[in-house]
């Protein structure tokens, strides 16, 4: 098919349920209409509720993303007491947090996004059959390595947090756990064991080499590991010029500490860093199935349009900055951040090739911070502070996820909820058009996809779509 | 039907070595509580019945259920996902996309009819003709009463398939429906917990393989093995509950001591499940092992029970011998015959302490 329109969905090996509308001509989408179709409305049923309960019921928005959501929650309601979490609690969140980024960032390269290459569609390619071997969706023996490296990593949220998913113990006060001078040991352990399989057999080097790559030329000549493979493939397919986005980046700042975000927060427009106004955000309802009118999300409500009249096509609300879209991701925080390679990506085509290299950049980059924070725990110090909540009052809990900018606005009146809005990656990522019908960013990369004769799920769309890491369940919640 | 292939098979295309395959025999026997001497029968069940089709499906839901059983679970139990039980259908790891998923998921009930397990995670939800949650342009309740149609047995992973969970909170704007509401006539296997523990569900489907029957389930449908104690009763923490030492506070000298969290708001000593015996992410830990108290995940309307800080405030058996009386007998019955012995040194024990817990109290 190269003229019509065509739905692809259900998308499989994203998080959730995400289903896209495609205008098809002369073998190109010419556009595209992304539809969230799973709503639950967490935002309606936390009104009402202890303040407190946010912390164990946003979590449950995502099973991958649950410290994310626990952290913004616990940074919301340290915002509205006025509070700020123990330093030692700090580092033990950062911990926490990075653990499951990283986490989330081998799941997307290896489960989600590489076995696209070990469909039938590229027999031929010299790099094909090594994808069929280490890809194969649930078979291939990467995913076997990754699925094992990643259980093992994860116990380091075991030791600090309890149990994942659905972490409780990050607090707006810091952590409810004090890790011991063993756990402190098992911590770091645990550590040089990802260490080993990142250099072993992601990018089997040293981290520090990829980290220190500073072009694109020089991202391009990598060639060892899993990494290597998926540059070779880069190359051969073009992915730095497929699904370019706005060139518009967005970051909250990850990971806070006293002395600033480990990844800076700001902007990143025209080609030059800026800084955030979070009072530029606004939720703009046109086309989506929510009543109501734009707003910024500390005086937002969710009021489902039960009717799903026209012409809304997505439960997903669509944030906008300053009136813009927006791209946000590990990528957009690399650039933000300032990384010389995310920034020389950047400026020259900065499609599916840039957000998957800004991922890997950032597991490189997130292990070695892990290293450092792990090393200055000090168990003897104070992991938190009792925060009360205040009776009434308001508060922005602003953090960065794997997929992106994730903040959690909460409005407390006479000890219960009275407002919460929740903004997450997707939302920014997979929006629906806005009241001035420009597009999502999703929507507007997809545009221009070539469209081959007799394809109903166009291959370069599942790329482009898959190169977002979307995660679904979050979008809507 | 035609020839399946079994699960030692398959595995072994797999690569697992014949020692890692008896040692998960071993662990598995262990895990249901089964002696030594069954290990070689779920070794041989497992060389010798063809694997179990399971076609898993996702509702209303965060995948958690997923990343539990698949990501942070022992190698081992990760295993029977990726190569023993053959998820003939589940869109989140599988290859196809698209039209092609649909084809593949028709393709497997066919295949497998009144064979297959049907594993459900998350819910349907109910409201507007169950437009909110929409798979494949249909509402995923026809697709739940399509798959469970010619189904052997439905399992209900989770909170939100056994329960609704925290998206049925009030006011349940979807109305999120757990599935035994909605699946009527086909038998239901519950394994509650948000998300349950991996063990716990790799462990009720070799139990299935292995004896060719259900497991005992309770009143409320949940695995008896799994579900028979309090988190309380074997709690590590449960010394110091017995001797009045309680946290009072976050990150104070008690929370350092690791003292009892039940006056954090620890719901322990209502809620059945094998969080303090297995633990999580591979044995390492626990929420209360965290320093953060129990929420009673795996519970039935545990997200709509007062604040999650609440003290307990029902716990009238702790402490008072006429109720600790009658709360064995009640525990017994909820949870059946096979604990009465255990509810009976629960009350003991409780009676032992009523001391400690009136000055708790007072």
């Amino acid at each position: 098919m190269t003229e019509g329109k065509l739905i692809v969905g259900p998308f499989n090996r994203v998080e959730g349920d995400l289903e896209i509308k495609l205008d098809v001509a002369d073998g190109a989408v010419t556009s595209a209409h992304v539809n969230s179709p799973l709503y639950r409305g967490f935002e309606q049923m936390l009104l009402g509720k202890d303040p407190r309960d946010a912390l164990t019921i946003t979590p449950r928005i995502c099973g991958i993303c649950s410290i994310s959501q626990s952290a913004a929650a616990a940074r919301a309601l340290a915002d509205a007491a006025g509070a700020k979490p123990t330093p030692q609690g700090e580092i033990a969140t950062a911990i926490l947090h990075g653990v499951e980024n990283i986490s989330d960032h081998l799941t997307h390269f290896n489960l989600f996004f590489m076995p696209d290459f070990a469909r039938p569609v590229y027999e031929g390619r010299s790099w094909h059959s090594r994808a069929i071997r280490r890809f194969t969706a649930i078979e291939g023996s990467a995913i076997r390595q990754s699925v094992e490296a990643r259980a093992k990593l994860l116990h380091i949220v075991g030791l600090l947090g309890g149990k994942w998913p659905h972490t409780l113990a990050i607090q707006p006060g810091g952590v409810t756990r004090a890790p011991t001078e063993t756990e402190k040991i098992r911590i770091e352990v645990t550590l040089r064991a990802f260490r080993r399989y990142l250099e072993d057999v992601l990018f089997d080097a040293k981290l520090e080499d990829f980290v220190a790559l500073q072009s694109p030329s020089a991202l391009a000549e990598w060639s060892s590991g899993d990494a290597g493979l998926f540059m070779e493939v880069a190359a051969d397919l073009d992915l730095a010029t497929m699904g370019t986005g706005s060139g518009r980046y967005l970051s909250f700042g990850a990971y806070p500490s006293q002395a600033g975000p480990a990844f800076a927060q700001g902007l990143w427009i025209n080609g030059a860093r800026q800084p955030l106004d979070t009072n530029a955000i606004a939720e703009d309802l046109s086309h989506a199935w929510m009543l109501g009118s734009a707003a910024h999300p500390a005086k937002g409500q969710t009021l489902p349009d039960e009717e799903m009249n026209d012409p809304a096509y997505s439960w997903c609300k669509a944030p906008r900055l300053a009136g813009q879209t927006i791209e946000t991701g590990a990528f957009a925080r690399q650039v933000v951040d300032g990384h010389p390679l995310a920034i020389a990506l950047a400026k020259q085509g900065n499609g599916v090739l840039a957000r998957v290299a800004g991922r890997l950049l950032e597991l490189a980059l997130t292990q070695i911070q892990l290293e450092q924070w792990a090393a200055a725990l000090n168990p003897d110090a104070r992991f938190m502070d009792t925060v009360t909540i205040p009776t009434n009052g308001i508060g922005e809990g602003l953090v960065e996820a794997a997929r992106g900018a994730l903040g959690h606005w909460i409005k407390i009146e006479d000890g219960r909820i009275a407002g919460y809005q929740i903004i997450a990656p997707t939302t920014w990522n997979f929006s629906p058009r806005d009241a001035h019908g420009i597009p999502g960013p999703v929507e507007a990369a997809l545009e221009g996809a070539p469209v081959l004769p007799g394809e109903d799920t166009p291959i370069a769309v599942q790329h482009i779509v898959r190169s977002f890491d979307p995660c679904m369940v979050c979008t809507v919640h | 039907m035609e020839n399946i292939e079994t699960f030692y098979e398959v595995m072994r295309r797999q690569g697992i070595t014949r020692r890692s395959f008896m040692k998960y025999c071993s662990l598995t026997a262990a895990a249901l509580g089964l002696g030594p001497s069954f290990v070689p029968k779920i070794a041989h069940a497992m060389e010798t019945k063809p694997r179990t089709p399971v076609i898993w499906v996702h509702g209303l839901e965060c995948t958690c259920c997923s990343e539990s059983f698949i990501r942070s679970a022992h190698p081992l139990a990760k295993d029977v996902v990726l190569s023993m039980i053959s998820l003939d259908y589940d869109d989140t790891l599988m290859a196809a996309a698209g039209h092609q998923a649909e084809a593949a998921l028709e393709e497997t009930i066919e295949k497998y009819k009144g064979n297959y397990i049907l594993a459900v995670e998350g819910n349907p939800p109910l409201n507007e003709d169950g437009m909110y949650c929409i798979v494949g342009g249909k509402p995923f309740v026809d697709q739940l009463h399509h798959a469970a149609k010619h189904a052997k047995a439905v399992i209900s992973w989770g909170a939100c398939a056994s329960y609704g969970c925290v998206q049925a909170a009030k006011p349940n704007p979807t109305r999120a429906t757990p599935v035994h509401k909605v699946i009527t006539d086909k038998p239901i296997i519950k394994v509650p917990g948000c998300p349950p523990i991996a063990e716990v569900m790799t462990g009720v489907i070799t139990y299935m393989l292995t004896f060719d029957k259900m497991p005992e389930l309770d009143r409320q449908g949940r695995p008896q093995m799994f579900y028979s104690q309090r988190i309380h009763d074997k709690c590590y923490r449960r010394p110091h509950f017995d001797a009045g030492q309680f946290v009072e506070e976050w990150d104070d000298e008690n929370a350092k001591k690791g003292y009892c969290l039940y006056k954090m708001g620890c719901k322990g000593p209502t809620t059945y499940n094998a969080c303090s015996t297995v633990r999580w992410n591979e044995g390492v830990s626990f929420p209360i092992q965290s320093g953060h108290g129990c929420i009673g995940c795996s519970e039935d309307g545990f997200w709509d029970q007062g604040s999650f800080y609440d003290r307990v405030t029902d716990l009238t058996q702790f402490g008072v011998e006429a109720n600790a009386d009658k709360v064995g007998l009640g525990a017994a019955g909820v949870v059946g015959a096979g604990v009465a012995a255990h509810a009976a040194i629960s009350a003991l024990k409780s009676a032992q302490k009523k001391t400690q817990s009136k000055k708790e109290e007072a």
